[in-house]
């Protein structure tokens, strides 16, 4: 039996990446263990034992690389609205913004596993021959626990179930 | 691509919180912290009991004075190859698994910031250790230089020299890795809420640490480069005959050696900081007062690394410099075990293994602690420079600092990883037999050492056998009981008792105690709410 609808109102999702480290936090954190490292460093390269210097340097770069691609999550975010006829996915990033609407009746959500392991898994709305990818920002687990919430929303192609009665 | 069926498999799945794959699959291209977490820690237990059979053959070899069992060559091997595998292929990998298990589910992440590193930080262990172990095989047998490899001794070796070089880089490369993601993970991915001061102090130790190991990491992997040229490509950094200085060797690795040696102690500082409290039924004191003095530790480590070669020809003033600057680190130090008697003051204290271990990482790190600050003292250490005194005095620090904490850790955990609680009685009977014999193996040493046993030798002069032959036996049995260990997680895995609820002891406070017992494959994929960051920081 269908559930009674209470409220015809959008669901909206808001996805975007927690980042307890901000930009200006992360320029100090980086700057300060450079300092102190190519420092040390560049003292025992003084004293003759240079080797200690590009090891120093290509672990600074590592860190680096590794703070910025954790914190390149900061400016992903990814807004999905559904409506009872439309599902619209608006992907904002450091560059742009985009906004894709699909007809919610035959949209279908498909989470695709990856050939290999060492790739993740990748979420889409497809309808119509086109598609939009969503949460590529999120861990392989948090992107399933979307899928699911989303299947459930959605429904299957040539389905609209009542968003009344689904999560908020 | 293969696609995933859309079918009501994915409902049961949910709500199992599962969707894990299996097979080998699951542990060669692991990514989840946990699998990751575990594989670590069956590492580290293998290579513990790796380390752990060299050290026997050790004790069997001084079981009384002669050669009995092995010769010179490979009694020097074995303190070598020992020594190398509990630093880093047992205590490093241990304390990097537990990182890996607690750290996310203790600040409310979903996982560690770089997962795929992760996998490929801990992947490397094994190849490393696969060449380092099997430099036994080699013409001139695996490297008998000490851990230290001090030149001009550790350029004389044959085969294994260039495998045990590649081997510590790649063991180097692992624990940067390692350190780096718990660096991104802890800045960048802690929950909303968690701020820095609200968290557990096994974070903090581990956030130290991991600085630790990003600063003094590239000074290493200099170091055994500088050797590998000396000895392959006719440099001269620390060859006497072509203007270097062996001695410099020993400054840059000291330099490396001090802080690795907080390396290996500071984050069980942090894991004896949750247990207290939790079996004391009391809020830590002074956590602020806890985290300046472990930062102040991991400072003080860089400026004390001389200690170590007091008897190489220093001048006057930099021996008192560094026996002052060495001093020093006995008041942080202080503070934290003042501050964990004070937790206790007045506790409603029980006893369980978790607690027993904790205690005596309490009182024999603190034995440790003492014969460190008279090692401290130039005129004292002239004395004491590599005798037994200086083997009891780290085994106090490392044995009861690094591996009674992770023991006391795991046995804290292990009922929320794996949802089931352990045999009680034989978990005391690990503890009753690893603490009563660790000081039988150990403390006659600090004899030995006084009375003027040399270390890293394999026979010794009559009047030192008794105290041997003590030490040996408690070597055996200390070595013995600790099978123990393994047996009790693998029977509490088995068919220990399931926990009840999500705490598994009624004091234990922080987020991973607001998770469910087993903690879920795929845990805080909606972040902790703000009531359970409190509850979970009520220092």
């Amino acid at each position: 039996m269908e559930a009674p609808q209470r409220t015809r109102q959008p669901v909206r999702i808001v996805i975007c990446p927690n980042c307890s480290l901000s930009l200006r936090g992360a320029a100090l954190f980086f700057g300060g263990l450079c300092l102190f490292c190519l420092t040390l460093a560049g003292v025992l390269a003084l004293m003759g034992m240079w080797p200690v210097l590009p090891f120093a340097g290509l672990e600074m770069l590592l860190v680096g690389w590794a703070l910025h691609a954790s914190l390149a999550r900061r400016y992903r975010s990814e807004i999905i609205t559904l409506t009872e006829s439309d599902v619209s996915v608006e992907s904002r990033d450091r560059a742009r913004c985009q906004l894709t609407v699909f007809q919610r009746h035959w949209a279908q959500v498909k989470l695709r596993r990856p050939a290999s392991q060492l790739h993740p898994s990748r979420l889409t709305i497809e309808s119509h021959g086109r598609q939009c990818e969503l949460g590529s920002f999120l861990t392989d687990e948090e992107r399933y626990g979307l899928a699911l919430r989303l299947q459930r929303l959605i429904g299957r192609i040539n389905e609209s179930p009542s968003l009344a009665s689904g999560p908020k | 691509m293969a696609e995933t069926p859309h079918t009501e498999a994915h409902a049961h799945a949910e709500h199992d919180h599962d969707h894990k794959p299996h097979g080998w699959r699951r542990w060669v291209f692991a990514t989840n912290h946990k699998d990751i977490g575990t594989m670590y820690l069956v590492f580290s237990c293998i290579m513990f009991f790796t380390g752990g059979a060299f050290a026997m053959m050790i004790r069997a070899e001084l079981f009384k004075p002669g050669l009995q069992i092995v010769d010179a060559g490979v009694f020097n091997s074995l303190t070598t190859m020992h020594g190398l595998v509990m630093i880093f292929g047992a205590i490093m990998p241990a304390w990097v698994g537990l990182a890996n298990w607690m750290i996310p589910i203790q600040i409310g992440a979903p996982d560690m910031a770089l997962p795929r590193l992760n996998n490929l930080s801990f992947w490397i262990l094994p190849f490393a250790f696969v060449l380092l172990l099997s430099s036994w095989l080699v013409p001139g047998s695996a490297p008998a230089g000490g851990w230290t490899m001090y030149p001009p001794l550790t350029l004389q070796f044959g085969a294994s020299f260039p495998m045990l070089i590649f081997a510590i880089h790649m063991m180097g490369i692992s624990s940067i890795l390692g350190a780096i993601n718990v660096i991104v993970t802890i800045m960048n991915l802690r929950a909303p809420g968690m701020t820095l001061l609200r968290m557990p102090l096994f974070v903090w130790t581990w956030l130290i640490t991991s600085f630790l190991l990003v600063a003094v990491m590239p000074v290493l992997a200099g170091a055994v480069t500088m050797l590998l040229t000396d000895h392959f490509f006719g440099t001269s950094f620390f060859n006497a005959a072509g203007g270097g200085d062996p001695v410099m060797f020993q400054h840059i690795f000291w330099f490396f050696g001090h802080p690795e040696v907080y390396i290996m102690i500071l984050p069980g500082f942090g894991v004896v900081s949750e247990i207290i409290p939790a079996f004391s039924r009391k809020p830590l004191f002074g956590y602020e007062a806890m985290v300046y003095a472990t930062a102040s530790i991991a400072f003080l480590s860089f400026i004390v690394w001389a200690h170590h070669m007091f008897t190489v020809g220093l001048p006057t003033s930099a021996l008192l410099f560094f026996m002052f600057a060495t001093m020093l680190i006995a008041v942080p130090t202080g503070v934290k075990v003042f501050n964990w008697t004070a937790t206790m003051w007045r506790g409603s204290l029980t006893f369980e293994p978790p607690m027993l271990f904790a205690l005596a990482f309490l009182f024999l790190f603190t034995i440790g602690g003492f014969s460190g600050l008279m090692l401290a003292m130039v005129p004292a250490d002239f004395q004491y420079q590599d005798t037994y005194f200086v083997v009891a005095h780290f085994h106090y620090v490392l044995v009861s600092g690094s591996a009674f904490a992770i023991i006391a850790g795991v046995y804290y955990w292990l009922p929320k990883w794996v949802g089931r609680m352990y045999d009680m009685t034989l978990a005391k009977w690990h503890f009753w037999l690893s603490a009563i014999f660790f000081n039988v193996l150990f403390f006659p040493q600090h004899f030995l050492g006084l009375a003027g046993m040399p270390r890293r030798i394999p026979d010794y002069a009559v009047q030192f056998a008794d105290w041997n032959m003590v030490s040996s036996i408690g070597g055996f049995v200390f070595g013995l009981s600790q099978l123990l260990f393994p047996y009790i997680i693998w029977k509490c895995v088995r068919s220990g008792q399931r926990v009840e609820g999500t705490r598994a002891w009624d004091g234990a406070r922080g987020l991973e105690w607001e998770l469910p017992s087993p903690a879920p494959y795929h845990s805080w994929t909606i972040p902790p709410t703000e009531a359970m960051i409190a509850r979970g920081a009520e220092h």
